[in-house]
């Protein structure tokens, strides 16, 4: 089926924030940034500047009404600099001009002196110092300090994982002017509406119902649209407030890049502990995040990190602590796994070494140590209605495992320049905000006395198929043709303190709310239908197909049904809520069931290299994944391609690189790489794991957003076996990204020589 | 110092005045209220401003607007005429984008591309599309759309 809310796509129609309609008078904002990482502000003369040409205003944080602070989980993020920058790129004062150019122009007259205080760019040396966000968190199970003398294997290692750049191609943004009651309306570029209108309202002193979001559609997201939207919201509100005009903000790139934070890079430790037939018997790892200057949504990635430490496998067993360091770099943020992949990259690496220790395959060592039905985790949680062993199952049959491993050796053993390796990864990703107050959301349903219906719920649609999602769910239950259901704008007038769309639970969470309100509607409707067609029995009445039955019997087509509740003065608007059911977490314990349920799939992957240049190619990458039942399955693959795709980045090409005075030098897309076509994978193929319904998601399926990136994990892995099929005598780093570059350095560090 | 230029956009004459400066991106978006060309980068690396200039594509982020002087440009918005063109429906068919922002960028390269070879091998869309970058899909419905309108 193809998605017809994608037509304004392809016809050039769909409007970003920087495509809407603005009111008359619109200026423009440039955003003057701290250029040290770390220092107290001396003095800030901006006299100059004002005199610029074209220039309105000024603003600093002493023009700012109410309070100047944007932290979402801990409040330590103030929207300017006060006193003291903390990273490069933060912002100072907002320039508000008739043009963008000028907004520039006046910019860089502003004088501002500082007196240079230590750059900490490193989270290890953070922890050292003590400069830590919140601190650290354990989750444990079992008892790791007495199991390691049953252990016949122990192996250590440290790993690093690096950061990656959302880089969703429309960049942050945001208009906003004054409206008639004295508040401010924003239109942003946001995944959480909400969180934008509650910083605003902070920063503005104004209570949250004089301030009003809009969001049509986010030109991506990934997670860099979360938290980190709600600087540049405020900016416009608190530019529009002062001035009185409409006033837009649109970061350039390298802007965007400079000033925003991105997926946390980790640096850990790990343990593990295995019997002689390979399976794990503990596991102890220390995962030291770096968060950058302030919290932003650092604690609850660094709790996924925690919950996700295990992957797949069952573990009896384990000590997993998390630190999340504070150092002069951008805000680290969500990003798409939202620290799972950061978990489940160590676990991988621990278990990769340990089968190079134990003279084994890798993936048997995966194999054999995949949790089974009922389960649990080291927080608690069982796993129910678990389809890990079938999906792995599934890969190794349906995609000739053996053979892959036959021909790679077969090609390894013929090529001396080329190398070849193959590797697998298990996922088991849980879905709902592990913040178990956030797993609610609300929709606002109409239908309208011409049968047409309208529908807001707190959903941003980003392309990953939302809004059709919803449409095609409040079509049938009234059972009406989908053409007439119209998904509106993300606004909160209309629904309220919801969550932003993240944790890949924004179409199950919406996609019910407004299930819950077109039902409230349809049972009005039926009512209506009983009294019109006399018959007491609501049983007897159905809607199929845009027409009444009664006794199945055709009666009233929809348009009729609606004209006449209409006319009976029926309520045809229905607000209603979903919170989601059965979970809880205890925070002082960490323990209990986070999860309304898990995502779960497998990938193989396999690549070629090209031992010369340092060059890689991915030959496949093979899915067997439980979609539980497939809402959509154009909008399932494109989603799972998607993730691979950044997956796979995030573990290879995409290296976000600071200096040591915490400069940014990785800040435009020629020195940050992002696949672009020729990267993509040979073949990809996707398998439907026939399952059964998933009653938690929406009509049976299971959120898809995040958890096929984590495939790309297993690229690290199968580049890691090439290199090793080339220089089997190196010991090799756990490091990702594994660049072309860094291959290189690491096949040829000890004076090998090519072959001839 | 403004300079008038005259030029055919979508088809139509067009006359203004722009500064020596002005970038066509911005003159389209701004002053003329084609809004289908997007800045993704303004440094020419991401594709999204992607417009047809003579018949070929340019980056229009990279191209002044007096430059457009007397020339003919076209944009996404200009290559319908009546309804979706055959590649756009296949693009639609293969739900080709997510989030649509690269979309108008994309659909002009593969037009230019199958305008000069109407039955492209794999290797020669990549080449075509390599320059406009896609941060939802990872390409391949985007090739599968063109492969599967040529057979
Ligand atoms: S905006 Fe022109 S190439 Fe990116
Ligand atoms: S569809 Fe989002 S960038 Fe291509």
């Amino acid at each position: 089926m193809k998605n017809y809310d994608y037509e304004k796509h392809v016809k050039g129609e769909s409007q970003f924030v920087d495509d809407l309609l603005t009111p008359a008078g619109l200026l423009y904002v440039h955003i003057f940034t701290a250029s040290v990482a770390h220092a107290e502000i001396l003095k800030l003369d901006y006299s100059e500047a004002l005199k610029s040409r074209g220039v309105v205003d000024i603003i600093t944080a002493q023009n700012i009404p109410g309070e100047n602070q944007i932290g979402g989980i801990i409040q330590d993020e103030p929207l300017l600099a006060d006193n003291e920058v903390h990273f490069i790129g933060q912002p100072v004062a907002i320039v508000v001009a008739d043009t963008v150019l000028h907004a520039k122009e006046a910019s860089g007259k502003i004088i501002i002196e500082y007196k240079n205080l230590p750059v900490i760019t490193d989270p290890r040396l953070a922890f050292q110092k003590g400069e830590l966000i919140m601190p650290p968190r354990l989750f444990a199970c079992g008892d790791v300090d007495n199991t390691w003398s049953l252990c016949d294997h122990i192996i250590e290692g440290t790993t690093e994982s690096g950061g990656q750049e959302h880089l969703y191609l429309e960049t942050q943004g945001a208009f906003a002017y004054p409206l008639e009651s004295g508040g401010i309306k924003i239109v942003s570029s946001t995944q959480g509406p909400t969180q934008v209108q509650r910083a605003a309202a902070k920063v503005l002193g104004f209570p949250m119902n004089k301030v009003e979001v809009d969001v049509t559609r986010i030109g991506g997201g990934f997670g860099g649209k979360e938290d980190q939207a709600n600087a540049w919201g405020a900016i416009a509100a608190l530019a529009a407030w002062k001035v009185k005009k409409p006033v837009k903000v649109i970061l350039s790139r390298q802007d965007d890049m400079r000033m925003t934070g991105k997926r946390h890079p980790y640096s850990s430790d790990f343990k593990i502990g295995l019997s002689k037939e390979g399976k794990i018997l503990a596991y102890q790892a220390t995962f030291y995040q770096n968060a950058g200057a302030a919290a932003d949504l650092s604690p609850a990635v660094l709790d996924r990190t925690l919950f996700h430490a295990v992957n797949s496998y069952y573990i009896p067993n384990v000590s997993v602590t998390a630190i999340s360091c504070k150092t002069n770099l951008p805000p680290n943020t969500a990003f798409r796994g939202f620290g799972g992949p950061q978990g489940m990259f160590v676990i991988e690496a621990a278990l990769f070494k340990a089968a190079e220790i134990m003279g084994v395959d890798y993936h048997k060592l995966q194999e054999l140590n995949l949790m089974e039905e009922g389960d649990s985790f080291h927080y608690g949680q069982k796993i129910e209605n678990s389809t890990i062993k079938r999906c792995w199952d599934e890969t190794i049959k349906k995609y000739d495992v053996d053979s892959i491993q036959k021909r790679v050796d077969e090609f390894n053993k013929n090529n001396k320049l080329y190398k070849k390796g193959f590797a697998l990864m298990p996922v088991c990703f849980g879905i709902s905000f592990t913040n178990t107050f956030m797993n609610q959301a609300s929709a606002l349903v109409h239908v309208f006395s011409d049968g047409s219906i309208s529908v807001s719920t707190g959903a941003i649609e980003m392309g990953q198929g939302v809004n059709m999602k919803i449409r095609q769910t409040v079509a049938s239950v009234f059972s009406v043709n989908i053409d007439r259901v119209k998904i509106e704008t993300t606004n909160t007038t209309r629904t309220a303190n919801t969550s932003p769309t993240a944790a890949s639970a924004g179409a199950d969470m919406n996609g019910k709310a407004a299930e819950i309100a077109s039902r409230n509607i349809l049972d009005k409707l039926i009512k209506v239908a009983c009294d019109k067609l006399n018959t007491k029995d609501p049983s007897l009445i159905t809607l199929k197909n845009e027409t009444v039955f009664c006794n199945n019997k055709p009666e009233l087509s929809w348009n009729q049904l609606v004209q006449v509740a209409f006319n009976t003065r029926t309520n045809l608007s229905s607000h209603a809520q979903y919170a989601v059911p059965d979970i809880y977490f205890d925070k002082d314990t960490n323990t209990g069931k986070p999860f309304a349920y898990y995502a779960i799939g497998s990938a193989v992957v396999e690549v070629t290299l090209d031992c010369l240049r340092g060059l890689y190619e991915f030959d496949s990458v093979k899915v067997v994944h439980d979609y539980g039942k497939s809402f959509s399955y154009v909008v399932d693959r494109g989603q799972t391609e998607g993730a691979i795709m950044q997956g796979l980045g995030w573990m290879t090409i995409e290296e976000v690189i600071y200096n040591e005075n915490g400069k940014l030098l990785t800040d435009a897309l020629s020195t940050y790489k992002v696949p672009d076509i020729h990267f993509t994978p040979k073949e990809i193929k996707i398998e439907f794991l026939e399952t059964v319904e998933n009653g938690a998601g929406l009509k049976g399926s299971k959120a898809i957003g995040e958890p096929p990136l984590m495939y790309g994990i297993a690229a690290f892995f199968a580049i890691l076996n090439a290199m090793k099929a080339f220089n089997p005598h190196k010991e090799y780093k756990l490091s990702s990204p594994i660049t072309p570059e860094k291959v290189l350095c690491e096949m040829y560090s000890e004076n090998v020589t090519v072959p001839a | 110092m403004k300079k008038e230029i005259n030029f055919i956009l979508n088809g139509e004459k067009v006359n203004l005045e722009v500064a020596p400066g002005e970038i066509l991106l911005e003159v389209l978006r701004d002053k003329l209220g084609v809004k289908s060309p997007k800045c993704g980068c303004n440094k020419g690396d991401c594709g999204t401003c992607t417009v047809m200039l003579n018949g070929k594509t340019v980056r229009s982020c990279l191209v002044l607007a007096i430059e457009v002087n007397d020339q003919e440009v076209v944009t996404l918005e200009g290559i319908m005429h009546s309804g979706l063109t055959p590649l756009q429906e296949s693009f639609l068919k293969h739900n080709s984008f997510q989030c649509g922002f690269c979309a108008p960028g994309m659909i002009l390269s593969a037009t230019e591309l199958l305008g000069k070879n109407p039955k492209p091998e794999k290797r020669e869309i990549q080449e075509a599309i390599a320059g406009n970058l896609c941060r939802c899909t990872g390409y391949s419905p985007v090739i599968d759309a063109i492969i599967d309108l040529t057979n």
